[in-house]
């Protein structure tokens, strides 16, 4: 089938996502909770187009593409939104990401500062117990990419998702960290990770 | 949660192993709160992993708050805030020595909020142990000790003929078999245009036929019976007191669809519900009408009842599908919709229990008929139901299209002690607030959607004179932001911020909260998080000079 995307037409397979016909277009919108390797999750909501003909903004990431599609990546309500969101997960972090993050990178590409939200933020929480991944808990936007990443690509089932609404993060095995967990030490949650909430130990230290 | 764990789900769930959420809930209830131990054993019998039931553990109310010899769990629901804008949960604080979620340091008493126990009719509630009691000096019972069984609300029908009102008989069920083909049974509901009572409203018949087109041979139906609004008591009337209509409602499902299992997942704050369901599936089995080779034809069908552990997104279908599986509770992105891949990756049937409900009359008198009982309205009849306020709260068969006002003032009776109705909530946490100024309207789905309203679940919360609008902002967004799942990022962070906005006397700015609404209504993942703005949006067109704006 045919879509365009900003008015460039893209032959895709049915069954596509609006986000791969988009990029197969060259075009580009941000996202934090997708990584291709994994099934889409559809968390972060900052993958957000306009859809000719469709009331509202689209998730993506998410989204089916159907024939004659006509996506907009610049749609105003969804990059308007989206800045807001990205606004919102900035605000929930004590510290601002290290530039070098995919949600520090995102943040820039959308011209978000410092967040005006005041308010809660997560609590710090390091854990260093494991010889080569280390958490930073307080950097955990629930983005789902590391328990998916160990579900999914290394299929060791060590991570999940803990809490729910603000409260929600991440957990390795019964909470007892990396080490008493079924790691695998395969390093995919920390590869995937787009703000170092788990790193490599080793990249921590340079 | 991924693919590969609800695969792993599915493969333990053939060999009939607990899920890991049964195994807690047992474990919280026996021992007061989960250790590690707990949690390994859960893992163990379920299979699955350490992390993911850990996962589990962290997500639901029921499994958070360590629980004492004496564990009293307060409502703070709609309807008791409507009564009491929460003083009895300020009287029981002060009373215990305790905050919500604590204990005594001697595992005397522990205090715990829940929302909503279903006693609206008789607000406030506060459950002791599995005893609800509610209404006046609920408050000085509890705290004297003579915790007392509250009475159930009343409930009838302004039809002639009841329909959801009418104890199930099964004449439905056995009509279908006897005269209806799968094929013809699934073009009766569609042509009926029976829309689903949970809230989104979506027809019925087309859920089904979606599911039918699947080639699986393995379907499932699945009767939400936590949809859990604050101030709705619809469900539990009908779990609890006309249990065999939903289950028959279930069968019918079952035959139009070709599945032949049924799950029923109850509520934790409604005890009755999942006792009463099985003991109507034991009778229905003792007269034939579940298990193999129903009455000869062929067609098999039976029941699991199965009970949540607190959560109000849990009535989402992909979150409730979820919790069935002893999964985290959180929302699955559609597509795919469950009619394609839902429970244990399954073509599955999500059905509210009123909808289900709706069936058997449908499948014996015909859509004809069911269009008849609504004349120029949606078609079919609607459970709703009024809080304490109102004079004669209850659970109602009515009409579509019936006035509001005549609902409110002539069946309802009018505010009680001679108060004044200032507004009403319709249809649940996500329904706008309509001011008493804007009574006549009909009750449809369409007309009360054009002020911003919804027909929902049909929980009629009125709210009277002394109702602070505040406060009332701030009980609603404190709900939303306790049960966003934590799954999409708008409702996880921005109920919070929404929340905190009217949490102190501070002025809120406008622009800001209105830039929040936005960005929960157009980004959020579900209907709770873009649906939770609509009742604030209402505040603002009706009562912004009571919010404290900048």
């Amino acid at each position: 089938m045919r879509v365009t995307v900003d008015g460039v037409a893209v032959e895709v397979e049915p069954d596509t996502t609006i986000l791969t016909a988009i990029r197969a277009a060259g075009a580009n919108v941000p996202t934090l909770c997708f990584d291709a390797r994994q099934d889409p999750f559809g968390a972060c909501r900052v993958c957000l187009v306009g859809v000719a003909g469709v009331r509202g903004p689209l998730p993506a990431c998410t989204t089916p593409c159907r024939d004659g599609m006509e996506i907009d990546t610049a749609d105003e309500t969804s990059r308007r939104v989206a800045t807001a969101i990205v606004e919102l997960v900035l605000s929930e972090l004590p510290v601002a990401p290290a530039p070098h993050t995919e949600l520090a990178q995102v943040a820039r590409s959308l011209g978000v500062g410092t967040p005006r939200w005041p308010g809660a933020t997560h609590a710090t929480d390091h854990d260093e117990r494991h010889p080569y991944l280390a958490f930073q808990h307080e950097l955990c936007i629930s983005c789902g990419r590391c328990v998916r990443a160990c579900d999914e690509v290394q299929g060791a089932f060590a991570l999940t998702a803990t809490g729910r609404g603000f409260g929600a993060n991440i957990a390795a095995g019964l909470d007892g960290g990396f080490r008493d967990s079924t790691c695998v030490s395969c390093g995919a949650c920390a590869d995937s990770c787009p703000t170092d909430a788990i790193t490599e130990i080793t990249l921590l230290r340079i | 949660m991924s693919k590969n764990l609800v695969e792993l789900v599915r493969r333990t769930h053939e060999h009939s192993a607990p899920t890991a959420l049964e195994v807690l809930k047992d474990a919280v209830e026996a021992r007061g709160e989960l250790t590690d131990e707990d949690r390994r054993a859960a893992a163990a019998a379920s299979g699955l992993p350490e992390a993911a039931v850990y996962g589990v553990s962290t997500f639901y109310d029921d499994l958070l708050a360590p629980r004492g010899r004496r564990h009293l769990r307060v409502c703070t629901g709609t309807s008791c805030f409507a009564t009491t804008a929460n003083a009895h949960v300020d009287e029981l604080r002060e009373a215990l020595g305790l905050e919500l979620g604590e204990r005594r340091d001697d595992g005397s008493v522990s205090l715990a909020e829940t929302v909503c126990l279903g006693f609206c009719h008789s607000s406030p509630a506060i459950r002791d142990g599995d005893l609800i009691d509610a209404g006046d000096a609920v408050v000085e019972r509890v705290l004297a000790g003579g915790t007392r069984g509250a009475s159930e609300p009343e409930w009838s029908s302004v039809l002639a003929e009841p329909v959801l009102i009418r104890p199930g008989t099964w004449a439905g069920f056995e009509h279908a078999l006897a005269r209806h083909t799968a094929e013809s049974l699934l073009e009766e509901v569609k042509a009926a245009r029976v829309r689903g009572r949970g809230g989104a409203g979506f027809p019925a018949g087309d859920k089904w036929a979606f599911a039918r087109a699947s080639p699986s041979e393995q379907k499932f139906i699945v009767a939400n019976g936590d949809e859990g609004d604050p101030g709705s008591y619809i469900d539990k009337y009908l779990m609890e007191q006309n249990p065999a209509l939903v289950l028959e409602g279930m069968a019918l499902a079952g035959y139009a669809v070709g599945a032949d299992h049924g799950f029923v997942l109850t509520r934790s704050e409604y005890p009755l519900s999942k006792p009463a369901l099985e003991q109507a599936a034991a009778s229905a089995r003792e007269d034939g009408l579940l298990g193999d080779d129903i009455r000869g034809s062929g067609f098999s069908f039976d029941v699991t009842v199965l009970e949540g552990a607190g959560s109000y997104v849990v009535g989402e279908e992909t979150a409730l599908l979820a919790c069935i599986e002893g999964l985290r509770g959180t929302v699955s992105a559609r597509p795919p919709f469950p009619a394609v891949r839902g429970l244990y990756g399954l073509p599955t049937v999500v059905n509210n229990t009123e909808t289900l409900a709706n069936i058997p009359f449908i499948a014996r008198e015909g859509a004809a008929a069911y269009a008849a009982l609504s004349p120029g309205a949606s078609s079919g009849s609607k459970l709703v139901c009024f809080n304490e306020r109102f004079a004669a709260p209850g659970v109602y068969e009515v009409r579509f299209g019936t006035p509001l006002r005549e609902l409110c003032e002539e069946l309802a009776g009018g505010m009680r002690d001679g108060r004044e109705l200032k507004a009403l909530q319709i249809g649940g946490p996500l329904g706008g607030i309509l001011p008493a100024s804007q009574l006549d309207v009909a009750f449809d789905f369409d007309q009360l959607a054009e002020l911003g309203c919804m027909v929902g679940h049909g929980g009629i919360v009125g709210f009277d004179d002394r109702t602070d609008m505040r406060d009332l902002a701030r009980h609603l967004l404190r709900f939303g932001a306790h049960e966003s799942c934590g799954k999409c990022f708008p409702c996880r962070i921005g109920l919070r911020r929404a929340h905190d906005m009217f949490e102190e006397r501070r002025a809120v700015d406008r622009a800001s909260l209105e830039q929040l609404l936005e960005a929960l209504e157009v980004g959020s993942l579900c209907a709770h998080g873009s649906g939770m703005p609509a009742p604030i949006r209402s505040l603002l067109a009706h009562f912004a000079d009571e919010l404290g704006l900048a």
